[in-house]
Formats: structure tokens, C-alpha cells, sequence
């Protein structure tokens, strides 16, 4: 029982210590004057990290519209108010599924290929070697990466969004004959920019935020071995995954919970 | 140049986890000389490289470089100290998006703001330097484990440093690029004036090109001295180490209980 | 060298795609408008029950929107509704004293909004005038009592 006791102890040291380094880690690579040749690493990270995600978060979006659509008029048909499809479909890409869906995308799509890009550079010594030359491998390799992560996800969300309500359009309108004013037109008399679009940013923000530190730190903080990095990436995965759903109740409490 | 050692190592203790890898080390490496750190596997020799290179701390004692305690600067003087050390990775450690050329450039890009036609005159004489100057327009996947090897020293000496640290620079090689990496570490020493620290487990090779060799086993400096004088050490296990004798002092098995209870206690458990 | 040229383009497309995605967003989706938003002046009105107006819910006059309703607080004078509306600066001065204001529902459980109906005097509402004549929501729970009520005494 004790034994129980001190291993539930020293789980909680070592997490504690885990999220001290992980704050520290960001807060030194994060923060700092922008230098013109870091303006380039960024752009190449953004196109990295975001541009290469555009194709899966634009398809899944695309598809994710269509279903809620589909879904939607099926349920909305029995009460004559098929009308409201548009306002369905825009309020919860907005709100909810759009932050959320881009997020866990692209934790599986750029989070995980952070982790075992920096881990693999770990492994190699190329962090070591850039500290050696008097580098700060937290300026040269994170920083960029960091902020193109932050800069790329509320990017994608958008891009998710607009793409899930021309999903939407193009079943309900196109194909199931909902009239096309009143698609925009409730999705217009509904939608709030800062109550829905300036949450689902926010949202996105935070999810950006937590789901590129978690990647980035997992990978700098590996053990540097092959296994070591495979378990890493799955661990960036599974964390911001639940990282992600976990402040997406909280946020969606504080936002449209009536705790604020 | 004075008489005074490039490199202190005082009384250093260092722990990883609940191991202790060094209990009390002390090492004086001498300005213009090759030193090499020799021990068995497992023994810290990297580790202590990057002790030497500030990139871990210890748990006690002093490393100076140049009359600098490397570990009591602030970042900024830190990274200042390591422009004049360069170091050799085990595998090189070439970034793995840049050429050969850029990578060999990146010191300068970084730390100068020489002119784009300078920068190309220095990379280029350091990769005739170490025979490369061909090869540059490779990424680092095409190149041979020794051929990386050889980039990655033009890359630690791209700044002129006074200091070298090679971590085991003779792993893995095959004998002709074994004896072109030790012709090179010879060569650029005598030329430059550099001081070198080599950290091997190549008996041979590194015992001609040493001028002080330090013996590393349990956590401490087991024998120090010129490679002559070890060749004829009377202890057992610099002897067994020098002359690389399969057991000795420095046993072949693991500790374990007797094979003979071992085994039969096992087959009784079951 | 080309290479990153190509990467900053498709960098820089990619940002201005995001802008414009939210651009659209802006207008399409929620229906934004780019006019100044000076140009809107104010009405008060009290209601003796609102049912479920909302703030920023629409105001109509013959069904088309003339603006929206900014906020609504409880009149502790009267413990009536007091509704605030913003309309539309160009109908300042045009819009008569006796305009009656009436809390009307789309569809048999759609949204409820305010519907505006000018009457005959030849002096004008300014801007903080408060409407008099108001009718209020009705409550469909309160017609159905009603009407069962009705059967039961008959």
C-alpha cells in the first residue's frame, strides 16, 4: 500500500518536473526579437507545418460539411424547418467541429512529423553539434517551428470552416433543393463574428498553442534512439489529441456555457 | 604560447539518474597538443567531452577552458566561449537539410558577415582541407560514413578554433578512411596549432597521434601519461587495456552469482 | 534558392487564402456589413412581455430589415421589458410619433423579432425617442391556455 502510495508520488513529481521543463522550453525558445534570417526558417516551417496540411484539413473539411448536411436535413425535415440548415451547419463547423476536427489533424498530420523531425536531429547529434558551433538550437530549430505551428492552425480552422459551409451548400442547396436564400440567409441572421467566429478562433488559438508546444517538446525531450522516437510521436499524438478534447469542453463551458 | 594547461578538469563529479559516471576527474590538457581520453565502453567519455563542452553540468567540481569556468557563464558568454571550440560528433551530426557546402557555411553565415564570395573562398579551402572540395554540392544521406565524418571536421574548424574535441572519430571506419582521419587529425593539429581532445577506445591508432593519454575506468583517472610510458605500464588494467586483452582485471562477465547455483536455482523456481 | 521563392509563394498564398476565408466568414457567414457603424440612430420601447426576443434580434417595417435589437433590460419602474433598438440613420426624422412597435414570430416556432408599423402623426421620432404603442409576444402556452379554458367554461 505504501509502495502504491509512493509510486502515485513519484508519478506526480515526475509530471510535475516534466510540465516545469516543457514551460521553461517553450518560454526560452518562444519569446524574443524576430531576426530577418528567422523570418525565413518561418516561412519554411509554415510550409512545412502548414501549407502541406492544407490538402487533408481542406478534404475533411469538404466531407465533414457534407455529412453534417446531409445529417442535418434528415433530422431538421421531420419539423418543416429544414430552412435552419444553413445556421446548423455554419454554427457548429464554427463553433465546435471546425477548431476542434483541424486540431486532431493536424496533431496526426505536422504534430507528429515535428516530434520525429526534432527527434531524429536529436538523435543524430545535429542539436548537439548546433550547440557546439554556438547555435541555440531553441532559437534556430524551435522558435521557427513554434510559431509557424501557432500561425498555421487558426489558418486551417478557417480554411476548414469555409470549406465545410460550401460542403453544406453544395448538398443541401445543390442536391437536396433547400432554397438557397435561406440557407444564407438564417446562417447570416445567426451567426455572430465575435460571439461564434471570434470563439472558434480563440478556440483554435488555444488548441495551436498546446497541440504544436506538446509535439515540439515531446521531440526535444525524447530519448534519442529509434524507439525512442517512435514512442514519442505516438505519445505527441495521444496528448494533444486529448489535450485538445479535454480544453475543448473547458472553452466551450467558459464560451457558450453561460460560466463566464 | 605559455606553459600554462588550455584545459583544467578539477575534481568533477557527475551523476545521471542514481549512476555515478564520474567521481572525481581531474584532467590538465596542455595548449598545441593532441590528448586523448581512452577507457573501455560505458566508461563516460562522451559525457565527458560534453562536460567540456559546458552542454552538461556536473554535479561538482571546475572546468576551465582558457582560465574560464565554462560552467558559470551566463548563456550569452557561454555561446561566445564555444565559437572557439569546434567538435567532431561520433556521426558527424551534418544537418541533414543543407549541403555539404552550406553546412560547412553555417558557422560563417552564422557568426560573420563576411561577403557571399568570402564565405565560398573559406568553405571551399576547408573542404580542400579535408579532401572534399568535389563534394560539395551533396546532401549528407549521399555521403560515406567517413566522408561525413570528414565534412563535419570542416565544419569544426570553419571558425579557426583553438580547440578540437573529436568524440571517437574512429568508429565504424573502414582502414583506409581510419588512416586518412588520422593523418588529417595529425596534420591540422601541427599546421593550426590547435589543441586536440580525442576520446577513443582505438588503442592503436590513437596511441600514434597522442602526445598524453588519459586512462578513464569506475568514475576516475585510472593512469595518465605519454603512450610510451603506458605501453610499459606495470598496473594490470592499464596493461589489460592497452594491450587489449580479453579478461583481466576489467572482467568479461557481468557481475552475477555463480553460473553453477544460477542454474540450478532457476530450474527449481520453475 | 528557387526552391525557397517557391516555399514563400506558397507561404504567402497560404496566408492570404486563410485572410480571405475569414474575410468571407465575415460577410457571407455572418452576415456582416462593411457600412460604418455610425450610421444607426436609436429607439426605446417597452413591452409588457417580450416571450423570447433576443438581443440582436432583427426589426422590420413591411418585413424588411431596418436593424436590430441592441440590448433589453427589465424597466424596474414599470417591471416591464425595455427593449433598445438600433435602425437605420436614414430613417431618423422620417418614422412618425405614433409608430407602434409589435414583437411578431417567423413561422409557427421560428425566431421572434420586431415588426414596425408607422402611423399617421406628422411629427417625427428622434434619435432616444421611446415608442408608446407596443404589443407584446405571444406566448403560445398562454394561447393554449386560453383556448382550453375557453372550452372548459363554455
Amino acid at each position: 500500500m505504501i509502495t502504491r502510495i509512493m509510486s502515485l508520488g513519484r508519478r506526480g513529481c515526475d509530471l510535475l518536473e516534466a510540465l516545469g521543463r516543457a514551460g521553461i522550453f517553450v518560454a526560452q525558445s518562444a519569446v524574443g526579437m524576430p531576426s530577418r534570417e528567422g523570418l525565413l526558417l518561418w516561412v519554411r516551417q509554415m510550409h512545412f507545418v502548414g501549407v502541406l496540411s492544407l490538402a487533408i484539413v481542406l478534404v475533411s473539411g469538404l466531407f465533414i460539411g457534407m455529412v453534417l448536411a446531409l445529417q442535418g436535413y434528415t433530422l431538421l425535415v421531420d419539423f418543416g424547418a429544414e430552412q435552419a440548415l444553413g445556421q446548423m451547419v455554419a454554427l457548429s463547423l464554427l463553433r465546435e467541429l471546425a477548431p476542434v476536427v483541424a486540431a486532431l489533424l493536424f496533431a496526426g498530420r505536422a504534430g507528429s512529423a515535428l516530434t520525429a523531425e526534432i527527434g531524429l536531429m536529436k538523435a543524430t547529434e545535429q542539436l548537439s553539434s548546433m550547440e557546439m558551433i554556438g547555435v541555440d538550437p531553441l532559437r534556430r530549430v524551435v522558435a521557427p517551428r513554434l510559431w509557424a505551428g501557432f500561425v498555421s492552425l487558426p489558418l486551417l480552422t478557417i480554411g476548414f470552416s469555409v470549406v465545410g459551409i460550401y460542403g453544406g451548400y453544395l448538398v443541401g442547396v445543390e442536391w437536396l433543393g433547400v432554397f438557397e436564400g435561406s440557407y444564407w440567409g438564417n446562417m447570416q441572421s445567426s451567426v455572430e463574428f465575435v460571439g461564434d467566429i471570434g470563439n472558434g478562433m480563440i478556440k483554435s488559438l488555444v488548441f495551436a498553442v498546446v497541440v504544436t508546444w506538446i509535439a515540439v517538446f515531446q521531440g526535444y525531450d525524447l530519448i534519442p534512439t529509434s524507439e525512442g522516437i517512435s514512442r514519442a510521436t505516438t505519445r505527441t499524438v495521444v496528448y494533444s489529441s486529448l489535450a485538445v478534447l479535454g480544453l475543448d469542453f473547458v472553452l466551450t463551458a467558459i464560451m457558450f456555457g453561460g460560466l463566464a | 604560447m605559455s606553459d600554462t594547461p588550455f584545459v583544467v578538469v578539477e575534481d568533477l563529479y557527475f551523476s545521471r539518474g542514481d549512476t555515478e559516471i564520474f567521481r572525481g576527474v581531474d584532467l590538465s590538457i596542455q595548449r598545441g597538443k593532441i590528448t586523448a581520453i581512452m577507457g573501455p565502453s560505458g566508461s563516460g567519455k562522451t559525457t565527458l567531452l560534453k562536460l567540456i563542452g559546458g552542454q552538461l553540468t556536473p554535479d561538482s567540481g571546475r572546468t576551465l577552458i582558457d582560465g574560464e569556468d565554462i560552467h558559470r557563464q551566463p548563456r550569452r558568454s557561454l555561446f561566445a566561449m564555444r565559437r572557439r571550440m569546434g567538435m567532431l560528433f561520433q556521426s558527424g551530426a551534418l544537418f541533414s537539410d543543407l549541403s555539404v557546402f552550406e553546412n560547412v557555411a553555417f558557422p560563417l553565415r552564422v557568426h560573420t558577415d563576411l561577403p557571399e564570395a568570402m564565405i565560398r573562398d573559406l568553405v571551399l579551402m576547408k573542404l580542400e582541407a579535408v579532401g572534399l572540395r568535389g563534394a560539395r554540392e551533396l546532401m549528407p544521406a549521399e555521403l560515406s560514413g567517413g566522408m561525413a565524418r570528414r565534412v563535419a571536421l570542416a565544419r569544426a574548424m570553419a571558425l579557426d578554433p583553438e580547440l578540437i574535441l573529436y568524440d571517437e572519430p574512429f568508429v565504424g571506419q573502414d582502414p583506409i578512411s581510419m588512416g586518412v582521419l588520422v593523418q588529417l587529425i595529425k596534420r591540422l593539429n601541427e599546421a593550426l596549432g590547435l589543441t586536440s581532445i580525442v576520446v577513443s577506445h582505438d588503442i592503436k591508432e590513437t596511441l600514434t597521434i597522442a602526445d598524453y593519454v588519459y586512462v578513464i575506468a569506475d568514475g576516475k583517472v585510472m593512469a595518465h601519461g605519454t603512450p610510451k610510458s603506458l605501453d610499459v605500464d606495470q598496473d594490470p588494467r592499464v596493461s589489460q587495456f592497452v594491450h587489449g586483452e580479453p579478461d583481466g582485471p576489467v572482467p568479461f562477465h557481468y557481475p552475477a552469482a555463480d553460473f553453477f547455483t544460477d542454474v540450478l536455482d532457476a530450474g527449481g523456481r520453475r | 534558392m528557387k526552391r525557397s521563392k517557391m516555399t514563400e509563394l506558397g507561404v504567402g498564398l497560404f496566408m492570404l487564402a486563410g485572410i480571405l476565408g475569414l474575410v468571407f466568414l465575415g460577410l457571407r457567414v455572418s452576415g456582416m456589413t462593411l457600412q460604418p457603424p455610425g450610421d444607426t440612430f436609436r429607439l426605446e420601447a417597452n413591452f409588457a412581455n417580450i416571450g423570447g426576443l433576443k438581443s440582436r434580434a432583427r426589426v422590420t417595417m413591411a418585413g424588411v430589415t431596418v436593424g436590430r435589437v441592441s440590448s433589453i433590460e427589465l424597466d424596474a419602474d414599470w417591471y416591464d421589458a425595455r427593449v433598445i433598438m438600433e435602425l437605420q440613420g436614414d430613417l431618423e426624422g422620417r418614422l412618425s410619433r405614433d409608430t407602434s412597435a409589435a414583437i411578431l414570430t417567423a413561422g409557427l416556432l421560428g425566431e421572434q423579432y420586431i415588426g414596425l408599423y408607422v402611423g399617421g402623426d406628422p411629427e417625427t421620432l428622434a434619435n432616444g425617442d421611446t415608442l408608446r404603442d407596443t404589443q407584446s409576444a405571444i406566448v403560445l402556452e398562454e394561447l393554449i391556455q386560453q383556448f382550453v379554458s375557453n372550452i372548459v367554461s363554455e
